[in-house]
């Protein structure tokens, strides 16, 4: 729209002030204030004298003067709830709107009032200035319900949250604070991310809720707006154009799909908000400092600072869908009342507007209609047929409305993301930015006239190969490296590029081994390396694998557009889109993980993510495990487990120390997380100065158990998973044939910290008195030691239950010992040295299920162990006390008694074995089970558990 | 500069005083990997690249002209920092502000040999170097008030450098003091010939330049 609005003068100035504008919630009124004027005044619109071209011409405005001093700030109330205004003069007044009667007072401060709200259903006002607190105040009895304290410069923005959670302010220094209505706590603080207007009191920094609530607009420091996140506050995206100088104010459509913005360059814009595009725009004399969209209807009010206003219709081109669709009105009356009157006689070009979307096939015949009411105007025309035809069309729009419900969730919801090549930055006007960034190195570029300087560093200086810097012609935006090489792509720009693919290994016996490869009509998307191979996947949804030396080895088709790609050794994992997103925003994705040297597939399946969040980063970790980060900060690691599954490992949400962090990840190990911390505005690194890189550890989403120590049982959790990546290598070593001490001292080591965790959680379950969980902790353990330490612990907290179960458990692992040296010579004779390493250990029920372990002893560990006089004990144990526990074991019992004969063998050895089993019998139960074992296990022998069965 | 020009008369030299400082304990982000280094004052390390480890700062210094590491600032060390305590330390005439104990010492060895890590270096320079003289004056102005009757001098928050210097004049001054009044508390006690406890006669402490924190 080229012309020039026409603005109208409403109050006198003599220097610049900020001036606001309202629109009535029918679209019928005006209300405009100035800051150097004490006059509020409501315009009615509704009335335009026939003959003037725009609905802004109406008659005489009602002027409200009970301010002494300047109007700072007006807001409305829902429906045709009151109008509030500020003044300079520190008091809040309400009026009936659009009467204009004088309400009264409702509060006084002891400095200017800068800001007012209301919220959404209008039961609260929220007003703030230069005084130490926002005030809110119930519009019922007009009392103060809480003073919310924290800015340091005056509060010049309020807005409620539309759900009515949140209380969104913002202060002359740019400091916004999201608070929580229920609490009046301060939950976000998101320091200086908008300008700083303390000096100049001329610009007020605002705010605004989304109409759905969903995000948060603030004005940003590069003269953009920029979006936070209703819960977490984080930033989403910005708003980022033709504007010259800082947003000073912004409104959104009602629908919340555009936002008019208006710059201190005098602009105002009109965005797009889900393409982030501006889509018109409007240059004014003066610079706009108010702003408002008609509720019903494609105009937009204006005010400037000279406090001249204006209506600017059709502000979003009538192509496009109208800022109120999708709107659900919340009228209080009836469709047939009194709504011929306000509705009609304004509604024009939003009908316009929204006729021509709702209908969706033929707005052929509907669009003369509109065209005719806009040449007539205003509510001269004869009601009859007309009326019913606009009452039949606002039906069919409701029909449509609620028919566009969920489709517009769909709408909003996540796009399938885009491919993005692991550890990159995105570009940043003239500063250097990461293409690859790993635990090894990075690889940097930077623009400059048109064409780049590549750069490859290592971390390790010392021993990384020194890289010279290259001029790059064909603007790179993909690099993967590893110690050998990089290889660098870029994706095609129009037809004179094509994309190309390049490798530089960083040592090669012979000159001039770089080479490139030219792909015509076909793009690279991701490129990944790996040890000898050289992989891409293109547009085409080609995955090409290339040898160190060019040439070209494989070509296979991948199931869908790739999203990202990660290599590590012989291991290249490939994720691609499976679908479509689903439609509460899920990404659906596959990932394959190939073996490039043996040509084939190890994993296959769905790649798991969190709901509503895309990937961010996939790859290996040193040890080759695979592992995935998405946006909401969890890592997912690849396990052998339950036949290959994702485990949680690590979320940033509960490892955050304070709110304004971002994890930006690299790399992972097998406890560890090596990531860089990027304080919130920023969601990535900078190249300079360099980042350091964060360790954090890992840490199971856990649920809040009633044992109060999570981090023991994360530390459990953590150790067992460990745990179980050892017993797989070991397992996989040894297929092999190869020397696995180290890996069993490995093992060995966690095996006994896992006792330690063990020990701690005994500890804390006898403390909260959970003695069945207790018991199935002590049955973990897997030395003797620790189950020693157990029944101290136990008999410290004076358990004697624990204590005797406890000491039975001991009993049956010492008579399991006195029985493994039998089982070895067999082992050895396999021709399996490596067992007679291993410490004789109790498996976990969780290892026990693995079936090589089971192989290993076959016929020793279960059925033997409890087939000595230690199933008698508690066979007797079990006769004279019935606990639960005690059928527990019983079960086992009768297991035990299927075995037959085969346990009959084995109660012979061992009564061969010890020597003073003849006499034994007619003993008592426990020392019974005392005279079959060594002597020294006299001594864990409780003395609670003794006399209670003596009497 | 009545200690500080004389160094003959400091217990330490000042190369001795920042000998001791480089025992203070300092984070760098190395660029190499090595192992754990096994050292008679501790084990530090592993090291590996870009991961922040903290070492002592004679070891930073070292791996630092090697081109090993890099040496991250620390807090106390800021533009910000410096110049809220500069800014404290010119409010208040009779306090010094919390530093570190050897921070003249870990300024000027990082400085010297970290200056390409410091952001802003000249800047902390001047603002360090503002405050050292800010708080060596306030110590001077500090010594005149001694009288006669001070015996013992409390300071608080003053670090090595600036005790070192003093001190030994300081110690020399009080027990100047001491000896030429003693003859007159005696002649007092003879002339009044009262019975009163020396300790009343004993003067007040004075606390020069005092903190109570």
């Amino acid at each position: 729209m080229g012309r020039l609005l026409k603005l109208r003068e409403a109050h006198k100035t003599d220097a610049p002030a900020t001036c606001s504008v309202l629109w009535a919630h029918d679209g019928s009124h005006l209300a405009t204030s100035c800051a150097s004027d004490t006059e509020v005044l409501i315009h009615d619109l509704s009335a335009p004298p026939p003959g003037r071209s725009g609905s802004n011409a109406g008659s005489s405005p009602v002027v409200l003067r009970h301010h002494k001093e300047g109007v700072t700030a007006i807001a409305l109330g829902p429906m045709a709830g009151p109008l509030a205004s500020g003044s300079f003069d520190h008091s809040v007044k309400l009026y009936n709107f659009p009467v204009g009667s004088f309400q009264g007072n409702v509060t006084r401060f002891t400095l200017p009032i800068k800001s007012l709200a209301f919220n959404k259903s209008g039961s609260l006002l929220a007003a703030a200035g230069d005084d130490d607190g926002i005030k809110l105040i119930s519009t019922i009895d007009l009392t103060i319900s809480r003073v919310l304290k924290g800015h340091r410069g005056s509060v010049t923005g309020l807005s409620f949250d539309p759900k009515h959670d949140y209380l969104a302010s913002i202060d002359s220094f740019g400091t916004v604070i999201y608070w929580e209505l229920s609490t009046g706590k301060q939950l976000h603080t998101l320091k200086s991310i908008a300008p700083n207007y303390n000096s100049d009191s001329s610009v007020l920094n605002t705010l605004s809720w989304r109409p759905d609530g969903e995000m948060l607009a603030v004005p940003g420091l590069r003269n953009d707006v920029v979006m936070y996140d209703r819960d977490t506050g984080e930033k989403l995206f910005n708003l980022r154009g033709d504007h010259e100088k800082s947003v000073c104010s912004f409104c959104w459509s009602p629908n919340g799909k555009y936002l008019a913005t208006s710059g201190l360059d005098k602009q105002v814009l009109i965005w797009d908000v889900d393409l982030k595009q501006d889509i018109e725009r409007q240059k004014f004399e003066e610079r706009i400092c108010g702003l408002s969209w008609k509720p019903v209807g494609n105009s937009l009010a204006v005010i400037d600072v000279v406090g001249r206003f204006g209506i600017w219709d059709n502000p979003v081109p009538v192509s496009m869908k109208s800022p109120t669709e999708g709107v659900v009105l919340n009228e209080p009356h009836p469709l047939f009342e009194d709504e011929d009157e306000e509705v009609l006689g304004k509604g024009i070009s939003c009908y316009s507007g929204s006729l021509d979307d709702s209908i969706e096939k033929g707005s052929g015949d509907f669009s003369p209609i509109s065209r005719k009411r806009v040449k007539k105007r205003g509510p001269s025309f004869d009601e009859g047929e007309e009326v019913l035809q606009e009452i039949d069309s606002r039906k069919r729009r409701k029909e449509s409305e609620n028919k566009r419900g969920d489709g517009g969730i769909r709408e909003r919801a996540v796009r399938m993301q885009d491919a993005f090549q692991v550890g990159f930055t995105p570009p940043q006007q003239g500063k250097r930015r990461f293409l690859c960034y790993n635990l090894l190195g990075c690889v940097t570029s930077l623009e400059n006239d048109g064409f780049s300087h590549v750069e490859v560093d290592f971390h390790d200086t010392g021993r990384g190969p020194r890289v010279p810097s290259m001029t790059d012609y064909f603007g790179f935006t993909m690099a993967a490296l590893n110690e050998k090489g990089c290889v660098l792509a870029n994706p095609c720009k129009g037809e004179k590029n094509m994309s190309t693919l390049m490798y530089r290994p960083f040592g090669s016996w012979a000159n001039n081994s770089e080479w490139s490869m030219r792909f015509e009509l076909e793009e690279v998307k991701v490129v990944a390396l790996g040890k000898n191979w050289v992989a891409a996947v293109t547009s085409h949804n080609f995955l090409r694998i290339f040898t160190e030396s060019g040439l070209q080895m494989h070509i296979l088709s991948v199931n869908g557009p790739v999203v990202a790609a990660a290599g590590s050794g012989d291991l290249l994992a490939v994720v691609n889109h499976a679908s479509d997103c689903l439609s509460s925003g899920d990404q659906v994705l596959e990932i394959k993980v190939f073996n490039i040297n043996e040509a084939t597939q190890t994993i296959s399946g769905r790649l798991p993510l969190t709901p509503c969040s895309h990937l961010t980063w996939l790859g290996f970790s040193e040890d080759g495990r695979l592992g995935s980060f998405d946006s909401k900060g969890n890592l997912r690691v690849y396990s052998d487990q339950f036949g290959g599954s994702w485990l949680p490992v690590f979320s940033a949400d509960k490892a955050r120390k304070s709110e304004d962090e971002n994890y930006w990840i690299v790399g992972f190990n097998a406890t560890k997380l090596f990531c860089i911390v990027c304080k919130s505005p920023e969601s990535y690194p900078s190249v300079m100065p360099k980042p350091v890189l964060t360790i954090l550890e890992f840490s199971s989403p856990l649920a809040s158990s009633d044992l109060g120590a999570d981090e023991v049982e994360n530390e459990f959790m953590m150790t067992n998973l460990q745990l179980s990546e050892i017993r797989k290598k070991i397992k996989d070593m040894e297929a092999f044939g190869l020397d696995v001490t180290a890996l069993d001292d490995e093992a060995f080591s966690l095996e006994v910290k896992l006792d330690r965790c063990i020990l701690k959680l005994i500890a804390s379950c006898c403390h909260s008195d959970r003695l069945v969980r207790a018991t199935e902790l002590a049955r973990l353990l897997s030395t003797q030691k620790s189950l020693k330490g157990a029944i101290t612990i136990v008999t410290a907290s004076k358990l004697p239950i624990l204590q005797e179960k406890f000491s039975t458990i001991l009993e049956e692992r010492m008579l399991d010992d006195l029985k493994t040296p039998e089982p070895i010579p067999t082992g050895r004779s396999n021709g399996k040295t490596a067992y007679s390493v291993q410490p004789p250990v109790r498996l976990s029920p969780m290892m026990e299920k693995s079936p090589d372990l089971n192989n290993r002893t076959p016929n020793t560990i279960k059925p033997q162990i409890k087939s000595s006089p230690a199933t008698e004990t508690l066979k007797l144990v079990k006769a004279r006390s019935s606990t639960p526990e005690n059928l527990a074991q019983g079960e086992d019992i009768s297991k035990e008694r299927e075995l037959g004969s085969k346990l009959e063998k084995l109660a012979t050895f061992v009564k061969g074995k010890g020597n003073a089993t003849s006499e034994v019998t007619g003993k008592d139960v426990s020392s019974s089970a005392t005279g079959n074992v060594k002597p020294e296990l006299k001594i864990p022998i409780n003395p609670f558990a003794r006399v209670k069965k003596v009497t | 500069m009545a200690g500080q020009t004389d160094h003959s008369l400091s217990i330490f030299s000042a190369a001795e005083v920042e000998f001791i400082a480089e025992d203070e304990m300092i984070e760098i982000v190395p660029n190499i990997r090595m192992d754990a280094l096994n050292l008679l004052c501790g084990d530090f390390g592993p090291f590996l690249p870009q991961i922040p480890c903290t070492v002592p700062l004679w070891l930073a210094v070292a791996l630092k002209k090697r081109g090993k590491c890099s040496i991250r600032t620390p807090d106390w060390m800021s533009v910000e920092k410096l110049t809220q305590v500069l800014e404290a330390e010119r409010e208040s005439p009779r306090e010094f502000q919390p530093l570190p104990f050897h921070y003249v010492e870990i300024s000027r060895l990082l400085l010297d040999h970290a200056h390409d890590d410091i952001p802003e270096v000249y800047m902390v320079r001047s603002l360090i170097e503002d405050i050292r003289n800010v708080r060596f004056h306030k110590v001077e102005s500090g010594l005149e008030t001694i009288s006669g009757r001070t015996h013992a001098v409390k300071l608080k928050n003053l670090s090595a450098m600036e005790v070192n210097v003093v001190r030994p004049f300081m110690a020399r001054v009080l027990q100047a003091f001491y000896k030429h009044d003693s003859p007159e508390m005696v002649q007092q006690a003879d002339t009044s010939a009262s019975k009163r406890p020396q300790v009343v006669d004993r003067g007040p402490r004075v606390s020069l330049s005092c903190v109570t924190c």
